[in-house]
């Protein structure tokens, strides 16, 4: 079996499961969707809770992305480090360096404490 | 790139959902234990643990779903369903017994997307129940995300050096004698710590703490909550089952074939994740962030470097 | 059908019980603990993922309102009974085995279902009768939710979806602008001291603002206070549980609360001490803990003087642990005892002290934060009635 058709009937199968689940829930448990309120510890709510919520940590996603985006290097970097040899280490590992100074500036200006 | 036969497409999942349900009962048995071993019925408190799981799907399986006011609904569900088709589709790439369901010559790369959907998927069950409580726990996955992540991929990278392969059963095969968890001990480490992250288990488990009642999680109930406790679980067995190929030597033992010593490997690597749910607390992601970013970023960064210099000779 | 009943016999035989207590029905909410653990069950970390409630005590009528509130949007099958405050293990057994075969009738519970189906979704437009009931709560609702769906409708239409407003703005402490939610935390709440109740703003999950409210305290005698070192050494364990809870520690919370039922029990020091300080020490020792409970939740000693606290509620969350552990590893050896305020484990000095530090102390923390530090103080509002007249 070709393996992104082996990924495409696995997926299938386990969303096959995941609607079995429902089908049964609808034959064994009692008729309806109970319609709730949010949970509040027994109180109702004053306004929708989906709001703009207040992400404290915003600054260590920017700093985050900028690692995530050098990952995209280090994948196939990983598989010539042999072959092209010690070039490639020393260029990888100068480039995390730039990056970690970055890390060291964000970490002395307090991105990574919020509380 | 090997074809893997069809049998094999029913048996994986089969296989990752008899270790969830192994971990679920040990957990059920820990907290018995913890409990102080009680219980009535048939057989002692412990055994009688074993059952719990059981007992908890077909509850949930004979409960009302609910919908809080105005939830967004497709987005919950997506959510909810991502959780166990993420973590199966992750397991196509671990060698069982020497061969993956689907061999991808980027298994690292794979498995690493998957793993990454989970932050979708939970951000929307949160999200999508128009809730306080579950909108805080999923934006606490987040958070704890941009901690874990950047250590994680530093630790499969680090595995995929040592090999010079992103191939899972190349990586496996490259430990010849020598387990990557021996001389990579850090990377192992980490490693460990990201797996109890990605399934937000145990110390990592935050994003479903009790003290947000249950957070990203809480408005699920019946076959939706049933759906996501599974995915959660398969999560943290596909965790547990991606380590031993990287770090443990894949199948190579000595007189067990190649898939019993994988699958003897996986379930200690998974009870040694579900034990630490007992033995830790909580970590809070405003106190790990800055030890995820100036000590374990560092660290894998450092192992990664003993590791290339070593692949360089 | 006989497949069906089967299940839900076999689903059911575990029920994940709720248990919600009111300020005087700690005595209630222990016996009712200890019978879950006996049976082997676990406790539901909230209402809405179970149908099985179990209300401890005897709640007024404001703490009876939100247990209302979370039956009604309790998924079925559900079952909800209660323990009055002075029953007995015997009764607790009987309500439990109730409840079961409650949750396990098929035929009524599907007529409840059907009963809610015709009652619809809860609206926030609509008075909020549980479908269940009595008329009489209709009509004192009637006027009062005609007139908040009227106004709401005609003038709001558009920015109320469902009929529920969106999150306003307000400045928060660095002069943003944010959305802002209020979330109440109690009564109904696991791991919270029964009868409190905290109306928080939050902007993202941080604490603008914390109101606090007691919840239909009556004046009943703490139970903690009663008679006895053993008494006062289960209560500092029972406190010790639930703040461990909250710190997302499930195995060493039952461990505590396991502790706390031998201590009731009546057994002795000699048998608990050993089993004490493998938990005492393991929890003491985890570094873990301390990191994520040190440096919160601090209160001067000059203010604790202040607002009239014990000593040893000064220092932070983690300090006031370490208190108990080591207020628990001293009374132990005397557990019969009869207990002295003159002695470490002092009765509560009443939870006014701890109720007027809590708003300053929850200001501008995480939601974690803050109920750490609430679990940390774990004010026993049962005296409080008769504190105030």
């Amino acid at each position: 079996m070709q393996p992104y058709v082996a990924i495409l009937s696995l997926a299938g199968l386990v969303g096959a499961v995941a609607a079995a689940v429902h089908a049964g829930t609808f034959l064994l448990a009692p008729p309806g969707t109970v319609g709730a309120g949010p949970f509040l510890s027994g109180a109702r709510p004053q306004e929708h809770a989906m709001s703009r919520y207040h992400v404290r940590w915003y600054a260590v996603t920017l700093v985050f992305l900028a690692f995530d985006m050098e990952m995209v290097f280090m994948f196939p970097w990983a598989l010539v480090v042999a072959s092209v040899g010690a070039k490639a280490v020393v260029e990888m590992f100068l480039f995390l360096a730039l990056l970690l100074v970055g890390v060291l500036y964000a970490w002395r200006e307090g991105v990574f404490r919020w509380a | 790139m090997a074809e893997s036969p069809v049998w094999a497409v029913v048996a994986l999942p089969l296989a990752l959902a008899a270790l969830a349900w192994a971990a679920a009962a040990l957990d059920a048995v820990l907290g018995a234990a913890s409990a102080g071993g009680t219980g009535s019925g048939p057989g002692p408190g412990l055994v009688r643990a074993c059952g719990d799981p059981l007992h908890e799907a077909v509850r949930l399986l004979t409960q009302q779903r609910r919908r809080t006011l105005m939830a967004d609904r497709p987005l919950t569900r997506i959510g909810v369903v991502v959780l166990p088709v993420a973590a199966t589709l992750a397991a196509v790439v671990v060698p069982l017994g020497g061969r993956a369901v689907a061999d991808l010559p980027v298994g690292v790369v794979w498995f690493n997307t998957m793993e990454v959907a989970v932050w979708g998927a939970l951000w929307l069950t949160g999200w999508g129940a128009d809730s306080a409580f579950p909108l805080a726990g999923g934006y606490r996955f987040l958070a704890q995300g941009m901690a874990y992540e950047l250590p994680h991929m530093f630790v499969l990278i680090t595995a995929a050096l040592g090999a010079g392969s992103l191939d899972l059963g190349e990586i496996a095969a490259a430990q010849d004698g020598l387990w990557f968890a021996v001389w990579m001990p850090v990377a192992f480490a980490v490693y460990l710590v990201s797996a109890l992250a990605m399934a937000f288990w145990g110390p990592l488990g935050h994003p479903l703490g009790g003290d947000l009642a249950g957070g990203a999680a809480l408005e699920l109930s019946g076959p939706d909550r049933l759906v996501f406790l599974a995915g959660r679980y398969l999560l943290l067995t596909v965790a547990a089952a991606v380590a031993v190929p990287l770090f443990l030597g894949g199948g190579a033992g000595p007189l067990l074939p190649a898939w019993a010593w994988t699958l003897v490997k996986t379930c200690a690597v998974l009870g040694a994740l579900v034990w630490a749910r007992r033995r830790f607390p909580a970590v809070r992601m405003e106190r790990f962030m800055g030890i995820a970013w100036t000590v374990l970023i560092p660290a894998t960064l450092l192992q990664m470097l003993v590791v290339g210099v070593v692949v360089l000779d | 059908m006989g497949l069906r009943e089967r299940l839900v016999r076999f689903g059911t035989a575990r029920p994940r019980p709720f248990v919600v207590a009111s300020a005087g029905g700690t005595r209630a909410r222990l016996i009712a603990e200890a019978e879950v653990r006996r049976r082997g069950w676990r406790e539901a970390g909230s209402p809405a993922e179970t149908g099985l409630l179990v209300v401890c005590g005897d709640p007024g009528a404001a703490l009876a309102e939100a247990i209302e509130t979370v039956w009604r949007d309790a998924p079925g099958p559900r079952a909800r009974v209660r323990l009055p405050a002075e029953a007995s293990a015997a009764e607790a057994r009987r309500v439990l085995d109730a409840a079961v075969a409650e949750l396990a009738d098929v035929a009524a519970q599907h007529a409840d279902a059907q009963a809610r189906i015709t009652a619809g979704p809860w609206n926030p437009a609509a008075p909020d009768d549980g479908g269940d009931t009595s008329a009489m709560d209709h009509d004192m609702d009637h006027g009062t939710g005609h007139d908040r769906g009227h106004g709401g409708h005609e003038h709001h239409m558009m920015m109320r979806p469902g009929g529920l407003a969106m999150a306003e703005q307000e400045d928060d402490r660095d002069g943003l602008r944010l959305d802002v939610l209020h979330v109440p935390f109690g009564p109904v709440l696991r791991a919270w001291p029964a009868g409190l109740r905290i109306d928080t703003a939050l902007q993202g999950d941080v604490v603008q603002l914390a109101e606090v409210t007691a919840v239909d305290t009556t004046g009943d005698a703490p139970y903690w206070d009663g008679a006895g070192v053993r008494r006062r050494v289960a209560g500092r364990l029972d406190s010790a549980g639930r703040l461990l809870y909250v710190a997302g520690w499930d195995g060493a919370a039952s461990r505590a609360a396991l502790l706390r039922d031998g201590v009731l029990d009546g057994a002795s020091g000699d048998v608990l001490g050993p089993r004490f300080a493998v938990f005492a020490r393991r929890v003491g020792r985890s570094r873990t803990l301390r990191w994520m409970t040190g440096g919160i939740g601090r209160i001067a000693p000059e203010a604790a003087e202040r607002h009239g606290l014990a000593a040893r509620h000064g220092g932070d969350v983690a300090v006031r642990l370490d208190g108990w552990l080591s207020e628990i590893a001293a009374g132990l050896p005397r557990l019969d005892e009869p207990a002295s305020d003159r002695l470490e484990l002092g009765g509560e000095s009443g939870a006014a002290g701890p109720l007027a530090v809590l708003p300053g102390l929850l200001e501008g923390e995480g939601l974690a934060a803050a109920r750490l530090i609430v679990a940390s103080l774990d004010p026993d509002l049962a005296g409080l009635g008769r504190a105030d007249g």
